[in-house]
């Protein structure tokens, strides 16, 4: 293996705030908002607390992973309805559930470059205003009677049509090349890596707990603004408890020989909402009198191949952190925080098993041993997912400003110098995985 | 010596099926096979057409490009070892035939503007326990050289030779899937249209039904190439494509696959992940 | 918030029918928009002596108005300002209050009546201080009879504050203007010489940051449009269960949104280290944010009570003890707190209510000397009858009744609080310390 070269020199980028709008269940308040809807209410936020009225920002860029082809330049919309300059440039970015962080990393790097002072990343997604197709049928017949000259040729691209064309498409989170959903997916990584249905009900439990706990403390006084009557994420549980998550019957994986452990209770439940972080560099922080919160470091975007058995659907970070630690020469350890986006309770728990499993560090990533063990305490302190609920797009920006806030705390009570670092693990469909380091500003 | 019959081009698979329902009548009434006819058929200049290509291209999850899968050269070539099996000096009846398994050969990229040479021929007329096998070995060749070499594996049940049975009975079990396969109840109808294999028992479930199967049934090597398509580029330019089909697959229907790496290849399999049940099993093995 | 009989009374039919039945004949009232003159036509200015003609050449030659000195008949005089600072006996009211007489008819709709006097002191000389008190109940009677939403106030000095002084000139633009539409039979006092007069009147909070609690919407969102009108720049706070209309306030006003239950023991820290990092200062804080929990004390829940004061007084304290501890609260500050009518006069079935609102009458009076040291003032502002998402949950006949009961005849707006408090927040204001300014339209409740 070559010499990993080190990152040239350049400035920082900084993570300024961030606000989101609480998270709902599908079908819940937000069932007749709009991914623009949504997003623009996340960016009105966003101005209104950082007083960024009629300011061009550098760039916008955000993404929804269920999209209406209308909104075919979705964020720049969102921000000509937005409070921001109608100057402002904006693009769509989609990298399924990782859009999120990949517009923070994606931006942060033009920041660092000194192609951008400022930029807002985001995302958004509706469950509930997902677009719905039509047939592949009807749709080539459609397509045919617009091509259509003579009426001979217009009738003839109408017979082509069969009732049942006019069945409607929905949308789903299968899988393209394997047609399997999500938690079928992760249901056959559990199985493989034994993960038990008490393990992840643990997990679950804590994310509930420490996302009631942050919002009683008002830790999210600064992050989330209401929508739509919604002030706090819908899925949040904080009465949840052991006992009433080990009673929901398990919902993926009831195929497998082996005993099916993933329940609704600890897997995220579809979702709407949207995210946005502010990001800027240091001479426009001190311009707009903003203190910056956390620096982006570094990141590494990662990819295994689900579709022909090597790793799970979800275990791309598993991959992407050990490269991404090496070349940042760090370790596990050296982390005060460490965020891995629950998709499911299982998906967390699968990943710290391979950096656990000597024979993973050996055979799967090329080390000694096994890659490290993840303190818990440091694992997701304000709750994830789980908790929150987890629309798509929306959960990298979640992470991002929640973590950001909660470094720049921890530094600021510290009164000193060392630094504090957050590690950002987002798993998302096509077997992808994205993973960012954070340090405290 | 074996006697060559050039054909000025590729039959019609469904003349060829009408030709042999009549003969298999004819035929079951002959009190068993003894040899195989001697004869190769060939057809030379064989084009493809590139939007039956994009057709097939996007049924069976292949990209569209201008590299003919090996399942596509299959059904391009194919009829012609057809054309010699609905010969009245040909052992097994053409109606009722099994397609148990299927091999081919793919040395180099079969492109669409390729002209090909198609030479089919039988072999290897043996015993199962269920009746008489032949393999169809179907050559297509660009400017002289074999580019891809088919192995059908028929089987023509109840009808018996004198001798030995092979014996294989391995029991199948469900390895863990990395996929679903569900297939609509027009894919045999669809594969039908790209393929030119109209054989009733994958057009609908009446006439299935006629040839006693409950349903309309998928074409083997509709999921014989969907496996091959799922394995996707990986495969490389030259490989060897395995099939053996155990159980139809009914339509609609769902199929759990599992097409997973395996030392230098891949192996798949589709089952049933209710009864457990395979329904297909091979491999895709690059040649380097 | 429509008054569907204000509207009623005063168009077609309905107006001759409410008319000869002898209803209620409330006149719309005319309202500040930016670049309106200061009065339509000419100013009236009655009373003897050296500080009369000092405010009458004041208001001619700073503020250009048409100042008559004497009523000329036929001339319907937008505003008539009763100059009375040097009265030293009841005797001298007469001519002056007679003359006011003569014109009151011919007044337009809309006008105003000021009187200027002097606070009555218990070691003046007996007539001095029956003549200065005799003021008191001369104007709150004759507001009482001025008709079309016309409205009279008065400006009552300190002993030797001079009738030029910035609070004063202050006070008597304000009770000029439309700005104080609503107020009406009102004598604001004015302490000291303190205070600065804008070099900009559209512009007066130019430079100052203001901070609004519960500005999400209602006289809060008012507020801080107010505010952000005379050119502060605002921090818009409310809690966070408000913040989608605070969001749409702060953008609104260019300015940031804070979310923040002011009930929280950090909240004046947080209050300021966000108007101190983004802003660079903090100059303006309005107590506005208010819980109303009405029951008969019979039937009050202690957490009902406890609420009610906690949000509505404690907070105030706190956050204002986090202000003058903090060092950074000292460049003339302003604290304008919102009271009620109710804590003046009392409201049955809102004892809790009433008890956080009379304190924060109390805070006001108390805090405000603390701050005088810095060119500070705190004061506070008394709506009566304000139609707001509140007031219309009031059952219709209480509703239209409670309307009535003030000299115009109808409920206030949220703007005419804020106009109110953008006064008091001024830096002209800075003489007024620790009052009480009821936006009521002359509610004939209380004092």
């Amino acid at each position: 293996m070559a010499q990993p070269t080190p990152t040239p020199e350049v400035r920082q980028a900084y993570v300024l705030g961030g606000n989101r709008i609480p998270f709902a269940r599908a079908g819940g308040p937000y069932v007749r908002a709009s991914n623009q809807d949504m997003l623009i209410a996340a960016i009105d936020g966003l101005v209104a607390r950082f007083g960024l009225q009629g300011e061009r920002i550098g760039e916008v860029a955000a993404g929804a992973v269920l999209k209406h082809s209308k909104d075919f330049n979705l964020t720049r919309e969102a921000v000509l309805g937005s409070a921001l300059s109608a100057e402002t440039p904006a693009y769509d970015v989609q990298q399924a559930c990782a859009t999120g962080l990949e517009t923070v990393v994606s931006l942060s790097n033009k920041i660092r470059l000194g192609q951008l002072e400022s930029a807002i990343a985001g995302g958004v997604d509706s469950t509930s205003d997902a677009p719905i197709a039509v047939s592949n049928r009807l749709r080539r017949a459609l397509l045919d009677l617009s091509r259509a000259k003579t009426t001979g040729q217009k009738l003839a691209a109408i017979a082509q049509i069969r009732p049942k064309d006019l069945a409607p498409v929905a949308p789903n989170t299968g899988e393209p090349r394997t047609h399997l959903s999500m938690g079928e997916h992760q249901a056959l990584t559990t199985a493989q890596w034994e993960i038990t249905q008490a393990a992840q009900d643990e997990v679950a439990l804590a994310s509930h707990q420490r996302l009631a706990a942050a919002y009683d403390s008002g830790f999210f006084d600064d992050l989330v603004t209401p929508f739509r009557g919604l002030t706090r994420d819908a899925n949040l549980r904080p009465d949840s408890s052991l006992e009433k998550l080990a009673k929901l019957k398990p919902a993926f994986g009831l195929g497998l020989d082996t005993t099916a452990t993933m329940t609704a209770g600890n897997s995220t439940p579809l979702s709407d909402g949207a995210s946005t972080v502010l990001l800027g560099s240091a001479d426009w922080a001190a311009a707009h009198d903003l203190v910056p919160l956390a620096s982006i470091v570094d990141a590494e975007a990662g990819a295994v191949d689900f579709v022909h058995g090597d790793d799970g659907l979800l275990m791309a970070p598993a991959f992407a952190v050990p490269r991404l630690l090496a070349r940042n020469g760090l370790a596990l350890a050296d982390f005060d925080y460490i965020e891995i986006h629950e998709a499911f309770a299982a998906t967390v728990l699968t990943t710290l098993a391979a950096w656990e499993s000597e024979e993973f560090g050996r055979t799967r990533l090329g080390l000694d041993g096994a890659f490290g063990t993840v303190d818990r305490d440091r694992l997701n302190v304000h709750g994830s997912s789980l908790a929150a609920g987890h629309p798509f797009a929306a959960t990298g920006g979640r992470i991002v400003a929640t973590i950001s806030k909660e470094l720049h705390r921890r530094k600021a009570a510290s009164g000193s110098d060392a630094p504090v670092r957050a590690l950002v693990s987002v798993c998302a469909a096509g077997g992808l995985g994205l993973t960012a380091i954070l340090e405290a500003a | 010596m074996t006697t060559t019959v050039v054909l000025p081009e590729v039959p019609s698979l469904g003349g060829l099926y009408a030709r042999g329902a009549g003969l298999s009548l004819a035929r079951r009434v002959r009190s068993g096979p003894s040899v195989l006819p001697d004869v190769d058929y060939v057809v030379r200049g064989v084009r493809s057409d590139a939007s039956r290509l994009t057709e097939y291209q996007h049924l069976l999850g292949e990209p569209a490009s201008d590299v003919l899968p090996a399942g596509f050269v299959h059904v391009l070539a194919f009829p012609v070892a057809t054309a010699l099996m609905v010969r009245s000096d040909f052992p097994l009846p053409l109606v009722g035939l099994v397609h148990l398994a299927n091999r081919v050969t793919q040395l180099r990229p079969v492109l669409l503007d390729d002209e090909l040479d198609v030479r089919a021929s039988a072999t290897d007329l043996r015993a199962h326990r269920s009746g008489t096998q032949v393999d169809l070995v179907t050559e297509v060749s660009i400017d002289g050289s074999v580019a891809w070499r088919g192995v059908s594996t028929y089987l023509a049940r109840g009808v018996f030779l004198a001798g030995a049975v092979e014996e294989s009975s391995e029991t199948f079990d469900p390895p863990t899937p990395t996929g679903r396969w569900k297939l609509d109840g027009d894919v045999g109808r669809r594969y039908a249209a790209v393929s030119g294999d109209r054989n009733p028992i994958h057009l609908s479930a009446l006439s299935a039904k006629a040839f006693g199967f409950p349903r309309t049934i998928a074409h083997g090597m509709y999921t014989a190439s969907r496996a091959l398509a799922d394995v996707g580029a990986g495969r490389g330019d030259a490989f060897e494509w395995a099939v053996e089909f155990v159980k139809p697959v009914l339509l609609p229907g769902t199929v759990t696959v599992r097409i997973a790496h395996d030392g230098d290849g891949y192996t798949f399999a589709g089952w049933d992940s209710r009864s457990g049940k395979p329904h297909l099993t091979g491999s895709v093995t690059p040649l380097r | 918030m429509t008054d569907t009989y204000l509207n009623l009374v005063n168009s077609g039919f309905t107006k001759k029918v409410a008319k000869q039945l002898g209803l209620p004949q409330p006149s719309p009232l005319r309202r500040y928009e930016p670049g309106q003159p200061l009065l339509p036509g000419a100013v009236l200015v009655l009373g003897r002596g050296s500080e009369a003609d000092a405010i009458a050449s004041f208001l001619s030659s700073d503020w250009d108005l048409d100042v008559h000195r004497h009523a000329t008949p036929d001339t319907r005089y937008s505003a008539v300002v009763l100059a009375l600072t040097e009265l030293t006996h009841p005797d001298q009211l007469s001519e002056p209050v007679l003359a006011v007489g003569g014109v009151l008819k011919s007044l337009p709709k809309g006008a105003r009546v000021v009187t200027i006097s002097r606070e009555p002191r218990a070691d003046d000389a007996p007539a001095v201080a029956a003549a200065r008190q005799g003021v008191d109940g001369l104007l709150r009677s004759l507001a009482k009879e001025l008709r079309g939403g016309s409205t009279g106030n008065g400006v009552v000095l300190a002993l030797d504050v001079p009738v030029t002084a910035p609070s004063v000139v202050g006070a008597l633009r304000f009770f000029l203007s439309t700005k104080s539409a609503f107020v009406d039979g009102q004598l604001l006092g004015v302490d000291s010489a303190a205070g600065a007069l804008p070099s900009d009147w559209d512009k007066p909070l130019a430079g100052r940051v203001a901070v609004v609690t519960g500005a999400a919407r209602g006289i809060g969102a008012s507020i801080a449009d107010t505010l952000a009108r005379d050119g502060a720049t605002v921090v818009a706070v409310d809690v966070p269960a408000a913040g989608e209309q605070l969001v749409t306030v702060a953008n609104r006003v260019r300015g940031t949104a804070l979310q923040l239950d002011v009930t929280a023991p950090d909240a004046g820290a947080r209050i300021l280290e966000h108007a101190l990092q983004r802003h660079g200062r903090l100059d303006i804080v309005v107590h506005n944010a208010g819980i109303t929990r009405d029951k008969l004390l019979a039937n009050m829940s202690a957490d009902k009570w406890d609420s009610v004061l906690a949000v509505n007084i404690a907070s105030q304290l706190s956050i204002n003890e986090a202000l003058q501890t903090s060092g950074d609260f000292t460049d003339a500050p302003r604290i304008v707190s919102l009271a009620s009518t109710s804590g003046i006069a009392g409201n049955r079935g809102q004892t809790n209510y009433a008890a956080s609102k009379g304190g924060v009458i109390g805070m006001v009076r108390a805090t405000a000397p603390l701050l005088e040291a810095f060119g500070g003032t705190a004061n506070a502002v008394a709506p009566g009858f304000i139609e707001t998402e509140m007031t219309a949950r009031i059952p219709a006949v209480t509703r239209q009744v409670a309307r009535r009961l003030n000299s115009l005849q109808q409920g206030g707006q949220p703007v005419d609080v804020a106009e109110t408090v953008a006064f008091l927040a001024s830096p002209a204001a800075g003489g007024i310390v620790g009052r009480v300014l009821r936006v009521c339209g002359q509610n004939m409740v209380g004092q």
